[in-house]
């Protein structure tokens, strides 16, 4: 069996640096069979995870990407960063109605990552939060 | 970097369709809030936004799209989108979207359904 297609960055403090992600999501994702549509749907999450982690974090924000060539191929996408850290169990589920006669229009993020991949797993404490988030080619 | 474009590609009537292109987050967000508000001010109370050549959108940009749904709905006018790629089209679809804004295939069919009187 081919070898797993792994990739690691730090984000840089700049402007569209979430976009480094996808780009190394796309390089991984191609390289081990995945679709355009599904690759699309993967980026959008793994965009979510690291502007959560830029915005919260606080400064270092780790990203890793890691193919898995199987049948179906796999993508497994983990963020990390080191801020003061969150209970995802309080966040509440965003709700359009709502948004559109109140103030906050935001917090769609988590929800997105959650419809858009198959498995969302968040473990945060303060110090270091880590998303890992995986998607399987024709998954969702 | 990802560029941003936005032009104002028809004016007819009531209606305005505006292209949108590349990266839609917090300053292409932005400049949609201020190209609808100007639209509004003009008396254009139908917005078509046309994605074909957006290619990614985060959720601070949905945000934006979301205060523009607000102005529109304030002024008793239609906001409708065209031609999303899939995973827009997923993401919209997550948010129920739909219930507040039209969302058409193609340009062709939005033009279509919004010069139909309703």
């Amino acid at each position: 069996m081919a070898e797993a297609q792994r990739v690691r960055i730090l984000l840089p403090l700049q402007p569209q640096a979430e976009l480094m992600a996808t780009a190394a999501v796309e390089r991984v994702g191609r390289s081990i069979g995945f679709s355009r549509d599904t690759l699309a749907e993967v980026k959008l999450a793994v965009v979510e995870a690291c502007l959560n982690a830029l915005e919260y974090g606080g400064g270092q924000v780790e990203v890793e990407v890691v193919g898995f060539p199987e049948k179906p191929p796999r993508l497994e996408v983990v963020v990390v960063d080191h801020g003061p850290g969150f209970e995802p169990a309080t966040l509440p589920t965003p709700s359009l109605q709502a948004q559109l006669s109140g103030e906050r229009k935001r917090g769609w993020g988590l929800e997105l990552m959650r419809h858009l991949m198959d498995e969302v797993d968040i473990r945060s404490a303060p110090g270091c939060t880590r998303v890992r988030m995986t998607r399987r080619e024709g998954g969702r | 970097m990802e560029t941003f474009e936005l032009e104002v590609a028809l004016l007819r009537g009531p209606l305005a369709v505006i292209e949108v292109g590349g990266y839609i987050n917090n300053e292409a967000g932005e400049a949609i809030v201020a190209t609808a508000r100007r639209l509004l001010e003009e008396g254009h109370r139908q917005l078509l936004f046309d994605l074909k050549a957006t290619r990614i959108i985060n959720s601070i940009g949905i945000s934006l799209l979301l205060e523009v749904l607000e102005m529109v709905m304030e002024a008793k006018g239609t906001l409708a989108f065209c031609s999303p790629s899939p995973s827009i089209a997923k993401t919209f679809q997550i948010m129920g979207l739909a219930q507040y804004a039209r969302i058409f295939e193609s340009r062709a069919a939005a033009l279509d359904a919004l010069s139909t009187p309703s």
